[in-house]
């Protein structure tokens, strides 16, 4: 303890000749925080504003309707991936596909944090698929999902995360989950999927969500 | 110890290749250094042991050498592998700030390095540096973290070494699952700097300061094992603990019911990948990827933690 003062005034004097080194330039600083942490939040929201509407939906709504998808996927997970879908980043990531589809609720959590209807679309009476309605989404395929989406335009992997989080919250915030009971309802919907393999259970990360009457 | 032998089988090969250069067919493609933290951490002992088993499938002689998280001594490593004249340098470093100095005298004397779990602060200066998603990961295992916990209640978490980048970055993952969730109540944050006997004696102050505690989110799997160990001997098997890296030792814990999941980083794949490119780059070769690489990490709990052996999951 009795050498805190010292060491911090060590610190003071080796830090101080480095400042008035750096001329400041005006606008500088700013540049720098930026391009920084600090900055992630503008940035990210600025991309968002670009790329939401007017290119993430679009490509979203171009998705395969889940049988096709399926049958896709009967050929290799690979196979399916080229022609239909993306890669995520870094070694290991999955295959992500935009999907589209309509079935009965058998079963769904709406009192949890994330929300959850498991849903029946091949008609046998059992779930076989996952519909992720928000408020908290797991996952990031609605930014692995896109190609204009890459990790080497960003920062780091912190701000990169940042980005599949404002898409997840930006997806959540548009839902509508009516109130009451979800199972025994048609449900349509289009959203995203990752498979690691072509046999993991499927998690739907939506976009658009609706309760036929 | 092995240190000593290795390079004195290196110096002893070198020596005779010198007297008899007629005998080179015996000389191997050179020498890779591995720089790791501590093998105390059985982590850094499978990055060393994988990057290890892959340099001498290659036909190179293997330089192991441990920094223990000292810059210092990590820039000593440095000096001693530059003047044995390895290839390369396969490097967890110690120090995201700090080791770039090393990487950066290394590179000036035409050795290139290849960083893997940790990155440096500095782009260009190392050839690679193949890192495991943290934040992914992070959030993998708070999102498990939050289904134990059934959404709510009061919980603490334990944080890695402040000069380790992963240890913010992982914290930074937990806390973007977790403050989704406003019922989960942090009561305590602490750094036990990655270390299990730290972790046993911050969980007891803890706990003692916070017994309502229902949940502890670790930085790592060493940390996690001293946690649970203290709330064992406290009487406090109820908690539930995740942890961070996938030990064997913490996935014997999974299959006996005590620490309840932890994060799998692909370590020994990944210092596979990175002498990989290190003999590309010694071939002539560019890596033919990036410099940032990341790989994706993997939740293990009870219902795969079987398949779990030395840092990969078997098919």
């Amino acid at each position: 303890m009795k050498y805190l003062p010292l060491a911090l005034s060590l610190v003071a004097a080796l830090a101080l000749p480095g400042c008035k080194i750096v001329k400041t330039v005006p606008g500088a600083e700013t540049a720098a925080a930026a391009a920084g942490e600090a900055g992630d939040d503008a940035r990210i929201t600025a991309l968002l504003d670009k790329t939401y509407d007017a290119e993430l939906l679009p490509l979203i709504a171009k998705g395969l309707n889940v049988a096709d998808l399926r049958s896709a996927l009967a050929t290799g997970l690979d196979v399916a991936g080229k022609a239909h879908g993306h890669e995520g980043s870094g070694e290991g990531a999955a295959w992500n596909f935009a999907v589209k589809g309509e079935g009965k609720v058998v079963e769904a959590n709406l009192t949890s944090r994330a929300r959850k209807a498991m849903v029946d679309t091949d008609g046998d009476g059992a779930a076989d698929l996952t519909l992720q309605l928000g408020p908290v989404i797991k996952g990031s395929s609605l930014r692995d999902v896109a190609p204009f989406y890459k990790f080497g335009d960003f920062r780091d992997q912190i701000e990169f995360a940042k980005l599949a989080r404002a898409l997840n919250d930006k997806a959540s915030a548009a839902l509508v989950v009516p109130e009451g009971d979800l199972v025994g309802k048609t449900v349509t919907f289009n959203g995203t999927v990752d498979l690691k393999s072509a046999t993991d259970p499927w998690l739907v990360t939506v976009v658009t969500f609706a309760v036929a009457p | 110890m092995n240190l000593n032998r290795r390079l004195f089988v290196g110096s002893l090969a070198a020596a005779v290749s010198g007297i008899l250069p007629t005998l080179s067919f015996a000389q191997a493609k050179g020498t890779i250094a591995i720089i790791t933290p501590s093998h105390d951490n059985p982590f850094f002992k499978a990055e060393a042991d994988g990057a290890e088993a892959k340099a001498k499938e290659l036909g190179y002689e293997v330089m192991v050498l441990v920094h223990d998280d000292d810059a210092n001594k990590q820039n000593e490593l440095f000096d001693s592998a530059i003047a044995a004249g390895v290839k390369a340098i396969i490097l967890d470093n110690a120090g995201a700030d700090a080791s770039v100095a090393a990487v950066q005298k290394a590179k000036d004397a035409g050795i290139p390095s290849f960083l893997i779990d940790r990155e440096i602060t500095a782009t260009g200066v190392a050839v690679s540096q193949i890192v495991s998603n943290n934040y992914q990961g992070a959030q993998l295992g708070a999102e498990e973290f939050v289904k134990l916990m059934g959404e709510k209640g009061d919980f603490a978490e334990l944080v890695g070494k402040e000069s380790d980048t992963n240890a913010g970055i992982r914290s930074k993952g937990y806390a973007d699952v977790i403050s989704q969730y406003p019922d989960l109540k942090s009561l305590a944050r602490q750094t036990a700097n990655w270390s299990q006997t730290e972790a046993y004696t911050v969980m007891e102050s803890m706990l003692q300061a916070n017994p309502s505690i229902k949940g502890v989110i670790s930085g790592n799997d060493t940390m996690a094992l001293g946690a649970w160990a203290a709330l064992e001997a406290a009487g406090r098997t109820d908690v539930i603990v995740v942890g961070f890296d996938g030990s064997n030792d913490v996935r014997d814990s999974i299959l006996k019911g005590g620490i309840k999941a932890t994060v799998l980083q692909p370590a020994f794949a990944q210092a596979q990948m990175a002498v990989e490119q290190a003999d590309k780059v010694i071939g002539g070769g560019t890596t033919g990827v990036d410099e940032k690489q990341l790989m994706d990490c993997v939740l293990v709990n009870a219902d795969n933690a079987a398949k779990l052996e030395t840092f990969a999951l078997k098919a």
